[in-house]
């Protein structure tokens, strides 16, 4: 084995690195000296001058031998290896087995931050998935714009909603997204408010074939990286259903006032005709009283129904359901409304099944939709007419029918989809009876509603109405 | 009889007033009370039926219910606001619903004033000699 000059070696080292050091004009760092190119070349310089040309034949062969030596290190074994090959080398090997034991270590610091950063990209990414999963879950629209009035980021609702493709959207200005353009001037005009933080909240309607759609925009600024609004959300959210319910509300209590104030109106004015002395003659006063008391008695029915309703929509009312015989409810209705049949020379027919077979039911409410039912036949069925009252068990699917048939005025096709809506009347027969609108609406609710019955209605103008129900016969 | 509605009788003796409205009670007290106080009252009981009473009995004034079947009441006197043979005539609309008429309603149906149900007969009363009195 050769023997090596170190100094040799440490010079050409010098120049190598030297020159390296002037072809890329940056410092040499060696450990944690940091040498400027032009030191290094100067000190090269020296050298070459102080070993002279003769050094030059060794200095090959102890390069060649370096480079030898560099290719065949295995860098994960120590290098004194390199020192018994050739002791000369002792001082290198160390410094080399130094420089290997810092790399070795920056090796492993770099490989655990590269873990770390590679776990923090996991937890980035999730959260972002996390993030937009969210987004797209929102049945909310979701449209965010930039400084530059930009779509940057928008969820699959909010595609639907204003009718855009999404993949397009991005990066698109906001008024080439979007068709509307009362919305395009909303975002427009919060991102020139240049209020921090600000909310917004307004009320907009959308058209689309579908019908009109009323949302509540919420429009809040995005603050930028120097505090500046950096863009702007809208959140759109649907609020047509609310407002129908609002509206039907609004519809109800008017409706409620106008049916209230009615009977109201005629119980005042007959007392104040009393009082005035309007009534000439005792047996017109006995008529005024009459009506008083006639109008005073449907104003408490009205208050009834509305109250029944209302708590059974609610789900307030109390409900007490035991075997019950359908035969034995529509026999105590008929015993009720007979007298009234009578006195308008109506006949009512029964064809009613045993007693034996029952429905579980509130005997109550069941008798009240009963009774409902007997009292509109009576009401719309002309003198002379008939009513037939009938109870029918299917025992193949479980089912106890009844059915009440009149010979009545009937109900025209037009109106009949609407006969259980609260305060709906028939018009064609209003002169025939007084009525609240109720009764019906109030009949549907407790087979359906409170029974989980059925009830339907079939009907003919001048021939008459059948009114059926469907419940669940006990087994 | 008091003393309010007999000076009435006097000074509207002749006069026709038709009353419109699909509840029977209400025809009756109000038809009653003008009646006491000696109008001429015609009855009808729904829109269609007053609109009809309207051209053939010519009446100086009509009240009238604001929701009825077939016709409105603001329909009726809109209706008859239009035709040259009736739109002299003047409107009082009585009405349990809380409707509020705008000046352009009011300009289009002659109706001159509401009321509002529960009403007072007295004031009805009252109401119309003042309608009346008022310059066409």
């Amino acid at each position: 084995m050769r023997r090596v000059n170190i100094w040799s070696m440490a010079m050409l080292v010098l120049i190598v690195a030297s020159g390296t050091a002037l072809l890329w004009g940056r410092p040499l760092i060696v450990g944690r000296l940091m040498l400027p190119a032009t030191s290094l070349a100067a000190a090269g310089g020296m050298s070459a001058a102080l070993c002279g040309l003769g050094l030059v034949t060794s200095l090959r062969r102890q390069c060649r031998f370096l480079i030898q030596f560099i290719e065949t290190t295995d860098l994960d074994r120590r290098t004194s290896s390199a020192g018994e090959v050739a002791p000369t080398l002792g001082p290198l090997g160390r410094s080399i087995d130094g420089l290997l034991d810092r790399v070795a270590d920056m090796t492993e610091r770099v490989t655990g931050r590269v873990k770390e950063l590679e776990i923090h990209l996991k937890v980035a990414t999730a959260e972002r998935q996390h993030a937009q999963a969210v987004l797209y879950s929102l049945s909310d629209a979701v449209l965010v714009t930039d400084l530059f009035d930009e779509v940057v980021l928008a969820n699959e609702s909010a595609a639907r909603t204003l009718e855009f493709d999404l993949k397009r959207s991005r990066r698109s200005p906001v008024d080439r997204v979007l068709d509307d353009e009362d919305l395009v001037a909303m975002i427009r005009d919060m991102r020139k408010s240049d209020s921090h933080g600000g909310k917004r909240i307004v009320e907009h309607k959308i058209t689309s074939p579908a019908g009109e759609k009323t949302y509540k925009v919420t429009l809040s600024c995005v603050p930028g990286t120097e505090g500046e609004v950096g863009g702007v959300v809208a959140v759109l959210h649907d609020v047509t259903r609310e407002r129908e319910v609002a509206e039907m509300k609004n519809d109800f209590v008017s409706s409620v006032s106008h049916e209230l104030r009615t009977p109201l109106a005629s119980i005042h004015a007959y007392v104040e005709m009393l009082i005035d002395g309007e009534a000439r003659d005792e047996k017109t006063a006995q008529e005024f009283y009459e009506i008083i008391r006639t109008e005073a008695q449907r104003l408490g029915r009205l208050i009834d129904n509305i109250l029944n309703i209302s708590r059974i929509e609610s789900g307030l009312v109390k409900v007490n359901k035991q075997p019950q015989s359908l035969t034995v409810v529509m026999k105590d209705a008929i015993e009720v409304i007979a007298p009234q049949a009578r006195l308008k020379g109506l006949s009512i027919v029964e064809k009613l099944t045993p007693v034996f077979y029952q429905t579980r039911a509130d005997k109550d409410m069941l008798y009240q939709a009963v009774l409902n039912l007997l009292s509109n036949a009576v009401k719309y069925t002309p003198q002379g007419g008939t009513i037939t009252v009938e109870t029918e068990v299917d025992e193949a699917h479980g089912r106890v029918v009844g059915r009440i048939r009149d010979t009545g005025a009937g109900i025209p096709p037009k109106d009949l989809p609407f006969v259980f809506d609260k305060f709906y009347r028939v018009e064609a027969n209003n002169h025939m009876a007084k009525g609240t609108g109720l009764g019906l609406s109030l009949v549907r609710h407790i087979i359906e509603t409170v029974h989980q019955g059925r009830i339907v209605v079939d009907s003919q103008v001048g021939k008459g109405s059948c009114f059926g129900f469907e419940l669940e016969l006990c087994k | 009889m008091t003393l309010l509605s007999t000076d009435a009788a006097v000074a509207s003796s002749a006069r026709k007033i038709l009353v419109v409205d699909d509840e029977s009670h209400i025809l009756h007290v109000v038809s009653l009370k003008l009646r006491n106080a000696g109008f001429t009252v015609v009855t009808g009981s729904d829109g269609q039926e007053g609109l009809d009473l309207a051209h053939s009995e010519l009446p100086d004034l009509i009240i009238t219910d604001f929701q009825m079947p077939q016709l409105s009441g603001l329909e009726l006197c809109r209706r008859l606001r239009q035709e040259p043979a009736t739109s002299h005539i003047r409107a009082i609309m009585l009405t349990a619903r809380g409707y509020q008429l705008g000046p352009q309603d009011a300009e289009q149906s002659g109706i001159r004033r509401m009321l509002s149900k529960p009403f007072s007969p007295r004031h009805l009363l009252a109401t119309v000699n003042e309608v009346l009195n008022e310059a066409a």
